[in-house]
């Protein structure tokens, strides 16, 4: 118990005095993350937004995949991503093993089912009139696709604040394509793990914390915006 | 069935007589099983003539969806498609509003508005953009008898400046003043 005190204490003031090797931690941990998000996050919205609208054979079996898809371990996705980039794997030629890059890629991956299982039912929670609405009144396909959009954002605005905290606290699949090197991929989960593992606790508890009232953050936003989509109805 | 310009159309039938179906083949919104459009002695596919008609043909649902954001706005909708200028669009809106007497709510969120003051501002967001052809679905069902002879009197008065109405609807078709009422029975018009 005094060890867990000291540890914290300790913590407490490697993140109130800036210790640059936390806090850079932390930003390599938001680039990857936001980059992932950033890129991942237009074509899940087609892919919701395909699954929500058209009819096609086979899409019941597509959205069974995509919702299975969500319990994907992140150490599987990093193992599959691994072999893909290793130095004599298929795609080992672009030597992206142990970069931001890969670790963005896996991120990507992660994030993909959870935005589009999220985003397809905020989707599916509007009628189809609104659609016909847009159209009717002129809109393109792609106008009309912003328009819906726009009339269920709060749900989309909770896909995409959910697959951010999923992808900033995932451990296996940055550690596996990422290695954990300081200074260049080393990121808030794989520092814990690591540094718990030598002993260190209080730089394990700062990161820690940083996660914490990160989800808090993320959790609170959520909340917000539920509460505006669901004041709408 | 033939739709001549400044028409009034009245198509009657019951509920489930294929009335909505119809409207909604001829708004472009879902494709016949068969059967040729015809315009000036021109035969067009459905897809020809929807392309041909995307920004001339409205259709206003039965019950009209209104976007999350406040009427102005959902009557500026269709006109950000017309490439006009903000000071034309806003001129526009402010006399349409007026037209519908829904001056006094522009600011307001459309979700927060009555049954009768949602079907109004439908009507006018239809009306901005000018249509060639006009399709109201049951432009009256729900309605109390204020709003409904309010929305009478705009749908007469729609028709009357020179747009083609066709107007769907299971009640007496006496109300709107058509120049043609055309019955329907199970799909097929009589």
């Amino acid at each position: 118990m005094e060890s867990l005190v000291g540890a914290s204490a300790e913590a407490l003031k490697l993140l109130l005095t800036g210790d640059p090797e936390i806090w850079e931690i932390v930003g390599i941990s938001f680039l990857v993350s936001f980059r992932a998000i950033l890129f991942i996050v237009p074509p899940a919205m087609i892919v919701a937004f395909v699954l929500a609208f058209s009819e096609f054979p086979g899409r019941p079996y597509v959205i069974t995949i995509v919702n299975s898809m969500i319990a994907l371990p992140a150490v599987v996705v990093g193992l599959l991503l691994y072999m893909l980039l290793y130095s004599s794997g298929p795609f080992g030629g672009w030597r992206l093993l142990f970069t931001q890059t890969a670790m963005v890629i896996g991120q990507m991956i992660l994030a993909f089912p959870l935005l589009v299982a999220m985003s397809h039912v905020a989707l599916q929670s509007i009628d189809l009139t609104a659609w016909q609405t847009a159209r009717t009144l002129g809109a393109g396909k792609i106008w009309a696709m912003f328009t819906i959009m726009r009339e269920v954002r709060f749900g989309l605005i909770a896909a995409i604040v959910t697959a951010f905290g999923r992808v900033v606290s995932e451990v296996g699949c940055s550690i596996m394509v990422g290695g954990n090197i300081l200074h260049h991929t080393r990121n808030i989960p794989t520092a814990i793990a690591l540094e718990t593992s030598k002993g260190h606790f209080e730089q394990g508890i700062a990161l820690g914390v940083v996660l914490i009232t990160l989800a808090l953050v993320l959790n609170f936003t959520i909340a917000i915006f539920r509460g505006r989509d669901m004041a709408r109805y | 069935m033939v739709i001549r310009k400044g028409e009034c159309v009245v198509i009657h039938g019951d509920n489930g007589a294929g009335k909505t179906t119809l409207l909604k083949i001829l708004a472009g919104l879902i494709p016949p099983d068969q059967g040729i459009f015809s315009l000036n002695g021109r035969d067009l596919t459905w897809r020809q003539a929807f392309r041909q008609f995307r920004n001339e043909v409205v259709y206003l649902h039965q019950t009209p969806y209104l976007f999350d954001r406040s009427v102005e706005d959902n009557v500026a909708y269709g006109l950000k498609f017309q490439k006009q200028g903000r000071a034309q669009v806003h001129e526009k809106v402010e006399t349409a509003l007026e037209w519908a007497g829904l001056s006094n709510l522009a600011k307001r969120n459309a979700r927060d508005l009555s049954g009768g003051e949602k079907q109004r501002v439908a009507l006018t967001r239809a009306r901005i953009i000018v249509p060639k052809l006009l399709l109201l679905d049951e432009p009256t069902t729900a309605m109390d008898n204020v709003s409904r002879e309010h929305a009478f009197s705009l749908i007469r008065d729609l028709a009357n400046s020179g747009n083609s109405v066709c107007i769907a609807t299971h009640e007496s078709a006496k109300s709107y003043q058509a120049q043609r009422v055309v019955e329907i029975e199970q799909g097929k018009l009589c």
